[in-house]
């Protein structure tokens, strides 16, 4: 019983963090319509940088996680007003232009750091304990932050102008900006704000799992089931989504074993796929 | 007018074969000339490398008719290139044309219940879920250890025999290459070419392609059979090459490599594959004094491509050589501007 209890703990931090990655995902999706390929390599970045500015300039951690933030963000930022905009209009192009930005980040990455992982480690260590239910704090801060984080996204979205606007943008580009929303500027925020969550992800997971060049591959492939599952450019669905998906792979990977977890939750997409081919919470099919 | 006229109109204008298939048809052909004519082992593995490559970019090449960008090659070589693997390891089965039948038949005839599933799905979701297909494919190459090998993967495959005669030195192995290679093209050039109305309406707008009475599912499912199949030959000729069946040869970002080749060298004409993978499998020779840079030098090439010469290399050259020769010009830059360039 306190296993069980243990890995839902673990489920569920695992959860926030892919609700994280996922959000910044499905905002793209639903805001822009561009599947962003270069997703993981934010992801990456986002921990190399707070690893840079904690273990070798001796930064305080939460100021890495900032600065993690920022860069992500302002990367972004530039990626979406100098490069993406350009295409914006064809969905196959915006996928490459990703796809191609997230090699050239894993390699720049790879370039600069080595392709071996450094040592990076989360600042707090030790285990809180409950009866026999045990849950490292390193895990605990990151579930806090996480769920921090998602809390803000829902009430950007939802509560505020500019969630508004985003989801007005997200319903009609045209009608929106010819209502007068400044889609010169949201456009490239609605992006960075979710580059920014992914980096932020990064910062705060990377020192517990790993860190090395090529970790955004999974991070990619996880985003890719957790959106499905929840339905492309649903915010709510992809949070359901995340913590589903969280808790399987906890529960798989203590009860089944080895990557038996990954394959379920695969199996549970495709078959999620047959019955209800827009997601769980998605609507009908972006004409993209 | 009668509707005789306007088909007969369509044939005069687009011959079966345009110059594109014949160019490339007659390329690969010519590489059977490499171990005649060098022993140079730098050479002839280059050029096995290069055909590998262009035959597995062309899964990506039949499924772009349709506008569908599919990340599901490195699955359907994995598939083909265990299979033969199985065969000539566990069974013994060591013919090249009972292998390669294999090679193209079986992932063929997997694409097409995956096809009933996810070829509803249309644009991203077509793109997520064959990227997550390569993912899954990874994964139960490694749990399903006792018939692949697992971690391990499966070694010591015999040489492959032709005629009873085995294949077993270099140039054989390339000769080999060089005959999956020329069946993958052949049968993608005539399945192409064949539906090639077909595929500009489903390419343009399959709602009203759909809507005018064409069964868009049927030509869908057929493509992503053959895609696969010939996908499958390219997987033979990469296990057959390495002689080994090996989990990481059919790594899924490797997909990323198939689009790539594809994009790069132009996505509107069989020869843009081939020349993709010509001139980025040699960049990253040239260029591999640290291959792990490959990916970025792709990377860069995708987006100034996309960015800047959307036709690829043969888009651009070809528009080049009608500037040259005014709008009217023959051979290569005839084949009907409107469907052959789709909307580029």
């Amino acid at each position: 019983m306190e296993g069980f209890i243990a890995t839902g703990l673990i489920g569920i931090s695992l959860g926030s963090q892919y609700t994280l990655l996922a959000l910044g995902f499905t905002l793209i999706f639903g805001i822009l319509g561009v599947v962003n390929f270069a997703h993981g390599g934010f992801y990456v970045m986002g921990g190399y940088v707070a690893y840079y500015c904690s273990a070798v300039l001796g930064l305080p951690y939460v100021v890495a996680l900032l600065i993690a933030l920022a860069a992500t963000f302002v990367l972004g930022w530039l990626f979406e007003v100098l490069i993406l905009e350009r295409v914006i209009d064809d969905h196959q192009a915006t996928l490459m232009v990703t796809m191609g930005f997230y090699l050239v980040l894993a390699t720049g990455i790879l370039v600069i750091f080595g392709a071996e992982s450094p040592e990076f480690s989360f600042p707090i260590s030790g285990v809180w304990r409950v009866g026999d239910v045990y849950f490292p704090y390193a895990n605990m801060v990151v579930l806090g932050a996480c769920l921090a984080a998602i809390v803000f996204v829902f009430w950007l979205v939802y509560r505020t102008n500019v969630g508004r606007s985003l989801r007005a943008m997200a319903e009609d580009r045209t009608v929106a900006s010819a209502l007068g929303m400044p889609t010169k500027i949201l456009f490239p925020f609605a992006f960075a704000l979710a580059t920014g969550l992914a980096g932020l992800t990064g910062a705060l997971v990377t020192p517990i799992l790993a860190l090395a060049p090529h970790v955004g591959d999974p991070v990619l492939a996880f985003s890719f089931l957790t959106v499905i599952l929840g339905g492309l450019g649903s915010v709510t669905g992809a949070t359901i989504a995340a913590f589903i998906v969280g808790l399987i792979e906890a529960y798989a990977a203590v009860y089944l074993g080895g990557s038996k977890g990954a394959l379920t939750l695969f199996v549970l997409v495709l078959v999620i796929l047959v019955i209800r081919p827009q997601g769980l919470m998605g609507k009908e099919v972006r004409r993209a | 007018m009668s509707n005789a006229t306007v088909s007969r109109l369509l044939e005069r204008r687009s011959p079966f074969f345009s110059g594109y298939e014949w160019v490339t048809l007659a390329l690969v052909l010519a590489t059977f000339a490499v171990p005649f004519l060098t022993v140079n082992p730098q050479i002839m593995s280059q050029t096995n490398l290069i055909l590998i490559a262009a035959t597995a970019a062309l899964g990506v090449y039949i499924m772009l008719r349709m506008d569908l960008m599919s990340f599901a090659v490195p699955s359907f070589m994995a598939i083909g290139g265990y299979t033969v693997a199985i065969l000539s390891i566990r069974l013994g089965i060591t013919d090249v044309f009972v292998l390669a039948a294999a090679a193209f038949i079986v992932p063929a005839l997997l694409a097409i219940p995956l096809g009933w599933l996810i070829l509803r799905l249309k644009g991203v979701y077509f793109v997520l879920v064959t990227f997550v297909l390569t993912e899954i494919v990874q994964l139960l190459l490694f749990e399903a250890a006792p018939l692949t090998g697992g971690a391990n993967g499966l070694v010591g495959m015999p040489a492959v025999k032709i005629f009873g005669f085995e294949l077993w030195d270099n140039s054989h192995v390339l000769l080999t290459t060089a005959g999956l290679a020329f069946t993958g093209f052949l049968i993608t050039a005539i399945f192409t070419r064949r539906y090639r109305y077909e595929f500009a309406a489903i390419e343009k707008n399959d709602v009203l392609a759909e809507s005018l009475g064409l069964a868009c599912w049927k030509y869908k499912a057929l493509a992503f059979a053959v895609a696969a199949g010939v996908s499958g030959l390219a997987g033979f000729a990469l296990v057959n090459m390495l002689m080994t069946a090996h989990p990481t040869s059919f790594a899924p970002m490797s997909s990323v490599n198939y689009i790539t080749y594809t994009i790069v060298g132009g996505k509107a004409s069989i020869l843009g594959t081939l020349v993709g993978a010509i001139l980025l499998v040699s960049a990253t020779d040239y260029f591999a004094l640290s291959g792990e840079l490959s990916p970025g030098l792709y990377g860069l090439l995708i987006i100034v491509v996309t960015l800047v010469a959307k036709g690829g290399v043969i888009g651009m050259l070809t528009k080049t050589v009608q500037r040259l020769r005014g709008r009217n010009g023959g051979g290569l830059t005839n084949p009907k501007p409107a469907l052959a360039e789709g909307k580029s």
